[in-house]
């Protein structure tokens, strides 16, 4: 579809979002990325079942760590998706640089 | 849902796709027929096409885009959706004005203008007929506006419309002027169930489903209140849980069903809003205002079908489905030509699935002595073990003619590559999935002994197998492949900003190279099968799977828990086509029971069940003296079966006068409806209620074929139908038809005012408010007939020991109730006939077929390779804390009490790292995916500042 | 094997690339036998590669 979403996302593939550690999000943040989002299937249509609201429970987790030491949790999100919506993710790749611009950068870049 | 099975066929080794041809003639006899296809052109060759797609970019002609059902438009140079199966384009040539742009632009020189049509040939065995169908053109029908009114659309349209990659990109907006609609009508019945304008006359089966789906998923995108509403006559959602889905809609959702034939649909000139008139239930004359209609298209035969039959020599019915017998729903009237889908008659994704395997057992049962004589198998190098090299990374970095090329400095990306951590050699290609590509790749991993590789280029999703295959044909384990998709995630994408494309195409080539290096080689395990079958079951679907399966040459075991086959067909007698249901069972035992291939246990029961796909061990206590008997299987077809609800309901069991429609059935098979002068039947009794939510979907073609037989043989005698829906699907609808012209009357309650029934001086009085009359109706009849719905054969000791799991009726749960229709959630087992849910008999006979062609696809093979992405524990740090054991979604790990550590077994384990997720000492890893496998990328992308 | 092997083939056409067309001919090949899988359209998926969601799990049809 060739559609237009900020070039600040970089993508990394896992095989269901329920394999996403609270460590891969945690380290992300501590190693200097202002923001961090897990785009999942819609809930409900996980093809194992349950692994995208594993992955929901992860991002909590990792937003009440971030508040925990002072940082603000929004900088990790979850969003759900199916595969055939593309400008659905367009939009929310937008919406998440948008959020994490007003945010500001890292601080602990 | 679809996309894996395109991609599926798309890369099997042993089916080959010939796409734009049609069967020109075929001549010979079953097993060995010689097939004459017309080869229509294409215009761009499909092997040379990479789908890049920049012919279509540069193409200069808009064409009506039919895949969007010509709500928006597309290049002449076209592919029909971004997932298509095979990923090239071709030319409209209605369009194309042969101006030569796209043969400039094609870098891999795959344009064709001189392409021509073609014949060609083939030698096959059995031929399987799956032509489909097309929606009802309602342009002929002048009442509805169809093509006069823009925001007439039918519900093909609207599927378009409601879809992300539709013409509207998934906004619900209407045509005219492109607003959100604030109220959708949908008319049901548009081209089924209607002899004089459209004549079809069948139930299409699907509208009422697809009607109140589209409502709830229009409610779903709908910024306000969106107001839906279903114009019906009946409303037929008799599938599995169908039912379910109906009262959702209509409790939950606010989705309005009106019981109405909607007379005509006029146009509001000034807001392009449309005005239905329709007559209520009571007869009055009705109007309401909508801003969109949807006309539920029914199902039909396109006409290249029926020449298509004319040419196959075989038989169509008036509607031009193809000609079947009740007993062999699959195969056509010409020997080894076989037939599925909605060619067959209409029906639904799941049905249509399910008969579509059901002919493939059909088929290949007469190819059995041919079986793997023409198929075709690659022969691959054996494997060099890397484990102790220092990883040599070669990376390639692929221009995408200039889909990449053209945005992406790819010998800059090129250059940087080579500063990499561990990189040995790089290069760029024009197109890194050509064959001859595929060839330099190999030659350099040889040549520089490299042992890991990269592909920058496109989605693995679609390219990945097969760079993984160039792997494993020189010798490197395919695992060691990493890929960065720098075209769909980047160059497509930031087109316009070729500087930062460049910086993020180095990104993401630097964090696939260091995942790289972190691979591990992995080794599919291989287990051995065991070719005996284990069908659980004897009635007529367990019968019929184990025969599909002693056909095609393997040893069968069919237990049965009675003294002797049949199972509920016993109780029956006829279909409600006239077919002769105790004959056929009288033959299919004995077919079954002279089978050489096939056991059959009866007096059987289950009593311990152990192992996994290809090797599962089964004990049974046999006869009278439990005599113990253990199996060994490499599948299981379960086929427990369903009955008869026996009713609390209407005085049943205390007077002789109420019966249930098997048992008269039975009576007019002894003594015939001479004596019959009024029989009142009621429908939905144990069915549709509280507590049995679903529909039964026999009892109303069990009603209208009781009816028919008393009307024929007593033109005298009244036959009254009190129901809530007729659900006559499919070609069933004819006999609903012919009923009502016989003079049954059919009168409609609402389940809150259901009918009452007492005895009376002469025989039994049943109290009824009819609708139409809008009044009490006291019928006097000498049988009260009970249309008793389904009930599920009582499972629960066997699930309990082979764990299997039901559905709160008890029907078993398949593996995914769209795709995988025959299949239960734990491979190598397989589900039929009514322990899947309520069916006729032709349906359990197919999909009781079906269950003996998936068999088969394990059955047919010694060894199944497993899976090398499953997840492994180190039990030696591991502390026990069972959250893996909780967490799976499969059950699959468990606690080995007597090791006393956490097991996981690699032949269950599904691959979805969920317990490696929650692990929390990260003892658990999933192999392709550990932790430091993607730690690796997020460390590599963060080194580079961000 | 039996005797008359020799003019039996081991391969089968299937006509219409649709869902039903596919599942017929994927069992058929993962049980070891050769398929033609014919198609008028440039595309194999048939009508339900058309459908926006499907019922009653309102999965993507895609």
């Amino acid at each position: 579809m060739r559609l237009d979403y900020p070039a600040n996302i970089k993508i990394i593939r896992v095989p269901c979002t329920g394999k996403v550690d609270l460590m891969y999000l945690l380290s992300a943040i501590q190693k200097g990325a202002d923001g961090v989002y897990v785009v999942g299937c819609l809930e409900g249509s996980c093809h194992y079942k349950e692994g995208n609201f594993k992955a929901r429970q992860r991002v909590e987790q990792a937003r009440a760590l971030l508040e925990e030491v002072g940082l603000e949790g929004d900088r990790v999100r979850m969003y759900n998706l199916s595969s055939g919506e593309g400008p659905t993710f367009a939009a929310y790749a937008k919406e998440m640089t948008e959020h994490i611009k007003a945010l500001g950068p890292n601080p602990l870049k | 849902m679809i996309s894996p099975k395109l991609v599926e066929v798309g890369r099997h080794l042993n089916v080959n796709i010939i796409t734009n041809s049609e069967i020109k003639s075929v001549e010979g006899e079953p097993g060995n027929f010689t097939v004459t296809l017309v080869n229509h052109p294409r215009y761009i060759d499909p092997v040379k096409c990479t789908g890049c797609g920049e012919c279509a970019m540069h193409c200069p002609v808009t064409a009506v885009n039919s895949y969007n059902k010509g709500l928006d438009d597309r290049r002449a140079t076209f592919i029909e959706y971004p997932q298509a199966v095979p990923l090239a384009f071709g030319i409209d040539t209605d369009t194309c004005i042969g101006c030569g742009l796209c043969e400039n632009m094609c870098v891999a020189k795959a344009i064709r203008y001189d392409d021509t049509e073609r014949e060609s040939a083939l030698t096959v065995g059995s031929i399987i007929l799956a032509a489909g169908s097309q929606g009802y053109d309602p342009s002929k029908l002048d009442f509805l506006g169809y093509g006069k009114f823009a925001n007439v659309v039918t519900s093909e349209e609207f599927e378009r419309i409601l879809s992300a990659s539709g013409p509207y990109r998934g906004h619900l907006c209407r045509p005219l002027d492109r607003e959100e609609p604030k109220k959708i009508a949908w008319l049901q019945c548009i081209g089924s169930r209607e002899t004089n304008k459209c004549g079809n006359g069948y139930c299409s089966s699907v509208c009422c489903m697809y009607a109140v789906k589209e409502a709830m998923i229009a409610k779903e995108h709908a910024h306000g209140d969106l107001d839906c509403a279903i114009f019906n006559m009946d409303i037929r959602t008799f599938g599995k849980d169908y039912e379910k889905y109906y009262l959702r809609a209509k409790d939950k959702d606010g989705v309005r069903f009106i019981k109405s034939r909607v007379h005509t649909v006029v146009e509001i000139p000034e807001t392009g809003d449309l005005t239905v008139r329709f007559v209520n239930e009571a007869g009055e004359i009705l109007e309401e205002t909508f801003s969109m209609v949807v006309l539920s298209v029914g199902l039909q035969v396109p006409e290249t079908s029926k020449i298509l039959a004319q040419q196959l020599g075989i038989e169509l019915d008036k509607y031009s489905f193809v000609e079947t017998d009740p007993f062999t729903p699959v195969s056509t009237s010409r020997k080894g030509v076989y037939t599925c889908g909605v060619f067959q008659g209409p029906k639904d994704i799941p049905g249509s699935i399910t008969e579509a395997s059901a002919a493939a057992c059909a088929a290949g049962s007469d190819l059995a002595v041919a079986r793997g004589t023409d198929t075709k198998v690659i022969e691959m190098p054996d494997q060099q073990d890397v484990t102790a090299e220092t990883p040599r990374i070669g990376v390639f970095v692929c221009n995408c003619g200039i889909n990449i090329g053209g945005v992406v400095n790819v010998p800059a990306v090129t250059e940087y590559a080579a500063t990499l951590p561990f990189v040995a050699y790089t290069d760029q290609n024009l197109f890194t999935c050509s064959q001859d590509t595929q060839d330099k790749i190999k030659e350099k991993i040889i040549e520089h002994k490299l042992n890991r590789v990269v592909v920058a280029s496109c989605s693995p999703k679609t390219h990945e197998q097969m760079f993984m295959e160039t792997l494993e044909a020189c010798g490197l384990n395919r695992y060691l492949f990493e890929m960065a998709n720098i075209r769909n995630q980047n160059s497509w994408i930031h087109s316009k900003t070729p500087d930062i494309a460049t910086q993020k195409a180095k990104d993401l080539v630097r964090m696939a190279v260091a995942r790289s290096a972190m691979l591990k080689q992995l080794n599919e395990k291989v287990i051995s099968v065991n070719k005996q079958a284990l069908v659980i079951g004897g009635g007529v679907a367990g019968m019929n799977a184990a025969l599909g399966l002693g056909k095609q040459g393997f040893q069968v075991a069919l237990l049965e828990k009675d003294a002797s086959l049949g199972g509920y067909s016993r109780m029956l007698h006829h279909t409600i086509e006239g077919g002769d249901i105790q004959k056929y069972l009288k033959d299919l035992i004995a077919d079954v029971i002279a089978h050489d291939k096939i056991e059959v246990i009866t007096g059987a029961r289950v009593v311990d069940f152990s192992g996994y796909k290809g090797n599962f061990t089964t004990s049974v206590l046999v006869g009278p003296e439990n005599k113990k008997r253990t199996i060994k299987h490499g599948i299981i077809i379960v086929a427990t079966g369903a009955g008869e609800y026996t009713p609390k309901e209407y005085g049943f069991n205390q007077d002789p006068r109420v019966v249930t429609q098997v048992q008269l059935g039975d009576i007019l098979e002894e003594k015939g409806a001479a004596d019959l002068s009024s029989v009142v039947m009621i429908q939905c009794v144990g069915s549709r209620n509280e507590e049995n939510e679903n529909c039964s979907r026999i009892c109303c073609q069990n009603a209208v074929k009781n009816a028919l037989i008393i009307k024929k043989q007593n033109p005298e005698a009244n036959v009254f139908v009190l129901y809530r829906d007729i659900r006559t699907y499919g070609l069933m609808e004819d006999f609903y038809k012919e009923a009502r012209n016989l003079g049954v009357i059919f009168i409609r309650f609402e389940p809150e005012n259901p009918p009452k029934v007492e005895p009376a001086a002469e025989g039994m009085m049943v109290t009824i408010k009819d609708h139409i009359l809008q009044k009490n109706l006291e019928i006097r009849a000498d049988l009260v007939t009970l249309s008793a719905g389904m009930v599920a054969e009582d499972t629960t000791e066997l699930c309990g020991i082979m764990k299997f799991n039901r559905n709160p009726e008890g029907y078993f749960i398949e593996a995914h109730v769209k795709l995988r229709p025959v299949d239960m959630p734990g491979d190598g087992i397989f589900l039929c006939g009514t322990a899947h849910g309520p069916k006729l008999i032709t349906e359990a006979i197919a999909q009781a077929q079906a269950a003996a062609s998936r068999a088969t696809t394990f059955l047919s093979k010694s060894e199944i390779k497993l899976s090398a992405i499953t997840a492994q524990v180190d039990t030696e740090h591991c502390v026990k804390c069972l959250t893996c054991v909780r967490s799976c979604p499969f059950n699959v790990p468990v606690f080995n009490t007597e090791k006393q550590v956490i097991e996981i077994d690699e032949a269950i384990c599904h691959g979805c790292g969920i317990c490696a997720g929650v692990c929390p000492r990260q003892t658990i890893q999933l192999n392709y995916y550990e932790d430091d496998q993607i730690l690796c990328k997020i460390d590599a992308l963060l080194a580079g500042g961000m | 094997m039996g005797s008359d092997r020799g003019k039996t083939s081991g391969s089968v056409m299937v006509v219409g690339a649709g869902i039903a067309g596919m599942q017929a001919s994927l069992d058929l090949a993962n049980s070891d036998y050769y398929v033609h899988l014919v198609d008028k359209l440039p595309t194999v998926g048939g009508m339900m590669a058309r459908l926006d969601k499907t019922f009653p799990t309102n999965d993507c049809a895609m």
